[in-house]
């Protein structure tokens, strides 16, 4: 299979080949980038603070698409790391110094995307690593390294794709550790009807297997799975904005393909069939609104039944019901905007003795008052709770957040002016479920900005001051902030020049003081209309009071990106 | 003659007694929720079964699964249940496989519509009871032994703050990122740990690409409480300023992805045969961006 997909890649190549002696037009485009970390810690031997980049790392994109007349195109997607940094999931492990991967390995590592979509009218191949969206419910959030097509004769819709989403990746005790991983074989397909803006109507099935001998050792604690979705989707598109979305899904999904086979679990044959932990469950989305210039509103629910699991959407959280209502307005003028919404989950529902209620309401409500004046106000509100179960009391955390942003502009005739105050208010509240004593945790943040703007100077400065106060029993935590940063254009406008500069000062209790200062600089030349470099240079220098041991231990954090990136179009050209 | 009989009775049930297996069952008071999970953890489930004399009939395991007012959910179907032969003078270990073999197990009602559903029953106090039958008559060759434990399954947390697709401004956030989490529910036996990660979302890249391929900018291990107030020290501004970029797409701002993996004491994923069997909650994305520009941009 992957030999197959490397060919018609190859074909796909030797096609974007002919494009110099065919008349075709080419653009996109194409760009290396250099990143460099470094990380300078005192004293010696203090490992206090980690490093959270890699060292080294070089990135490679191209992105051609060849137009062959009107209606063939060949689009080219690939971005390729020079080193993995595999940190989470499955590939965690693949990191500088730590074991080395296979080609089939590299190929389908998410850290590289190679991929090509020829396209001929309303029919499109897919090779490649593709991350292809069906439905919410179906399938979605997987990069899967294979072949398929997409194609939409008239209102007609056909998909299908197949391939790898994951490699066979052996267990490794380390260091660096490698969980492991079984390969993993996908495949989708969808049928269906649709009228842009008016209708959709579709069918998605999508399923995944792992199959147990693909690695060896193979993972401790992940166990080879198998699932299938079948789920049927329809939205409609009324006239003045209004609208219905529905879909409806079962999922079979097997946690582990080692256990024994079963007759007292329906199978869904032929797609997938039952083992002892196999489960069968559904899901549905809904939504129904209007959407209009001025108002917009909307009410939405979600259900996901315990057992519902797609390998589509491996971080998928079922056993959950959620509702939700939105709304949007536009008034005075269009100077009053206000967003809210409001909405419950109902978590763990098939325990039905300790499920979770969660509340969550927004706000955000803008009003431009006059050419100076305007202020924004915005409100957050998540509480948690659950029944206690076998503990004294049960689970209750309140989240609370207020924000006021008044903003004042003034103007003469050389510059314009805008100084806008944040201040937010947070108190988050959560139970203890053994003594039933309320922790609250009481933060303030208030930001002062000041933007001139010079309207016969390119020169845009910015300014801005902050302070932060956080309390909770035993910590008291004071973060003042000063930063300003600065724009300008220079060598003609072709290069852009952007710094910043940022002085931290946090106090912790009653000790001494943490400094903190963050230098960042952007360089970007535009060598031609087509040709450019960008670099990125930034540094954070860090230095501990008496908080913690060893005292006055520091760290000088450097990043620096460089890369050139060309930009091409025959057409333009021409 | 009737002193014979009396003999021959008092014999035949000395025999009985004395061919009693003796049988041991160890169970956790919280096992997992997903009754097929017992089986891959070897401290869930213990059963030992020996005699000291020669034992000359095979024996089933019948095992009953009830609820604490005695209600029987589930029990084995003892037609299709494995045999055993008992060795004489030596111990047989078994675990959940053998005790609880869901492929031979019979459930009742909602219990198995839940089973079924789900993979695990609803939260509740249950007991299990076990006992060894001789073949062919499944007359008992043991005692009954039970054991009540109590089941429910743990919900990992949903990630509340920052709200997917949340715009944080650029210049508090370059400060202080506030991440707020549910707990695990329900509370757990041990206290846990949960390990924030957070990536960026580069050019080029999908959102869940990024969590599976780039290096974690803040990955912190925080027990006992469900937020987290991060000093983030990075300079927030874009690599390359939008106006001279050749990307055709500008970016809207910085774009990252956060999430919370839920671990035990031993550091082990809570979870492991649930979802992606590494205890991930559903990751959510968030944007930083320039508020003060944008505002100037939109004026």
């Amino acid at each position: 299979m992957n030999k197959t997909i490397i060919a018609l890649f190859f074909l796909c190549c030797s096609a974007a080949g002919m494009a110099q002696v065919t008349k075709v037009s080419v653009s996109g485009t194409m760009g290396i980038s250099y990143e460099g970390y470094g990380l300078d810690r005192n004293p010696a031997g203090w490992t206090g603070y980690t490093p959270r980049r890699p060292w080294n790392q070089v990135r490679f994109n191209f992105m051609p698409n060849f137009q062959f007349g009107k209606n063939f195109s060949l689009p080219f997607n690939i971005n390729l790391a020079a080193l993995p940094t595999n940190f989470a999931g499955p590939y965690s492990g693949f990191i500088p110094g730590g074991p080395k991967q296979n080609f089939k390995q590299w190929m389908a590592n998410p850290v590289n995307n190679i991929a090509v979509n020829p396209k001929y009218k309303w029919a499109e191949l897919q090779l490649g690593t593709q991350y292809l969206r069906y439905s919410e419910l179906s399938t979605g959030d997987i990069g899967v390294f294979g072949a398929g097509f997409d194609l939409k004769p008239g209102l007609y819709r056909i998909k299908f794709f197949t391939g790898t989403s994951q490699s066979g990746i052996n267990y490794f005790a380390g260091p660096p550790a490698i969980t492991g991983a079984f390969k993993r074989s996908n495949w989708m397909f969808q049928i269906g009807k649709e009228k842009e803006n008016k209708y959709e109507v579709a069918f998605n099935f999508a399923k995944g297997k792992d199959v147990i001998n693909s690695s060896a050792p193979p993972p401790l604690t992940i166990k080879p799975q198998e699932g299938f979705v079948i789920s049927m989707l329809s939205n409609v598109h009324f006239n003045k904005g209004w609208y219905v979305k529905l879909e409806g899904a079962q999922s079979v999904f097997t946690k582990d393909l080692n256990t024994a086979s079963t007759l007292l679990i329906q199978s869904f044959e032929p797609f997938i069939k039952a083992h002892t932990t196999t489960t069968r469950d559904y899901a549905a989305t809904g939504s129904l609104g209007k959407k209009g210039q001025h108002f917009d509103i909307g009410i939405s629910t979600k259900y996901f039944g315990a057992g519902f699991q797609t390998v589509g959407y491996p971080y998928l959280q079922p056993d959950r019901l959620d509702y939700t209502i939105n709304t949007k307005i536009n008034t005075w003028k269009n100077k009053m905007n206000i967003v809210a919404s409001l909405g419950q989950r109902v978590n763990n529902i098939s325990n039905t003795t300790l499920k979770a209620n969660q509340f969550i309401g927004n706000l955000n409500w803008f009003t431009q008052f006059n050419d100076k004046w305007s202020l924004n106000l915005n409100y957050n509100n998540f509480g948690f709770q659950t029944a206690s179960g076998l503990n004294p009391y049960g689970i209750k955390n309140v989240s609370n957040d207020l924000g006021i942003s008044p903003t004042y502009t003034w103007s003469n005739s050389k510059m314009m002016n805008i100084l806008s105050l944040s201040y937010n208010y947070s108190k988050y509240d959560e139970r203890d479920i053994l003594s039933g004593l309320t922790t609250s945790n009481n933060t303030h943040t208030a930001l002062l900005t000041y933007v001139p703007s010079f309207f016969t100077k390119d020169i845009t400065p910015d300014f801005s001051v902050m302070y932060f106060y956080n309390d909770v029993p035993m910590a008291k935590t004071t973060l003042a902030t000063i930063s300003s940063g600065l724009s300008v254009p220079v060598a003609k406008k072709k290069v852009q020049l952007r710094g910043q500069l940022q002085y931290n000062l946090t106090k912790l209790n009653s000790f001494k003081g943490d400094n903190n200062l963050i230098a960042s600089c952007s360089v970007d030349w535009k060598i031609t209309k087509q040709f450019s470099w960008n670099t990125y240079l930034s540094t954070n220098y860090f230095k501990y009071g008496n908080s913690i041991i060893p005292n006055g231990a520091n760290y000088l954090e450097s990043i620096c990106r460089t890369g050139f990136q060309y930009k091409f179009d025959t057409k333009k050209n021409k | 003659m009737k002193k014979i009989i009396a003999i021959v009775c008092l014999m035949i049930t000395t025999q009985s007694l004395l061919s009693q297996i003796n049988i041991n069952l160890t169970l956790s008071g919280r096992p997992p929720a997903n009754l097929t999970e017992w089986a891959n953890r070897k401290d869930v489930l213990t059963f030992i079964m020996g005699s000291s004399t020669a034992i000359r009939f095979d024996v089933k395991i019948k095992t009953e699964l009830k609820t604490l007012d005695g209600t029987v959910i589930g029990s084995t179907n003892l037609n299709t249940a494995k045999v055993y032969t008992p060795l004489p003078g030596a111990s047989t270990i078994l675990n959940a496989l053998d005790v609880l073999p869901l492929e031979n197990m019979i459930f009742t009602g909602k219990y198995l519509n839940a089973l079924q559903k789900t993979g695990k029953l609803p939260a509740d106090n249950y007991m299990l009871c076990v006992q060894l039958v001789r073949m062919p008559d499944y007359a008992p060759a043991s005692t009954v032994v039970c054991k009540t434990f109590y089941l429910t399954a743990y919900q990992l947390p949903v990630l509340m703050l920052p709200a997917n697709e949340q715009e944080l401004n650029r210049t508090i956030a370059q400060s202080t990122i506030t991440f707020r989490w549910t707990p695990v529910v329900p509370a757990f036996t041990t206290p846990v740990t949960y390990r924030l990660l957070m990536f960026e979302i580069l050019e080029n890249q999908k959102d869940m690409q990024a969590l599976r391929s780039n290096q974690p900018l803040l990955d912190k291990k925080i027990t006992g409480t469900t937020q987290f107030i991060w000093q983030p020290q990075l300079s927030m501004i874009p690599y390359s300023s939008g106006a001279d970029s050749l990307n055709t797409v500008q970016p809207k701002g910085k774009k990252f992805i956060w999430t919370i993996q839920a671990l035990d004491n031993s550091g082990q994923p809570l979870n492991q045969t649930e979802g992606n069997g590494e205890s991930i909650s559903e990751p959510k994305v968030f944007y930083v961006i320039d508020k003060n520009t944008t505002s100037n941009k939109k004026d």
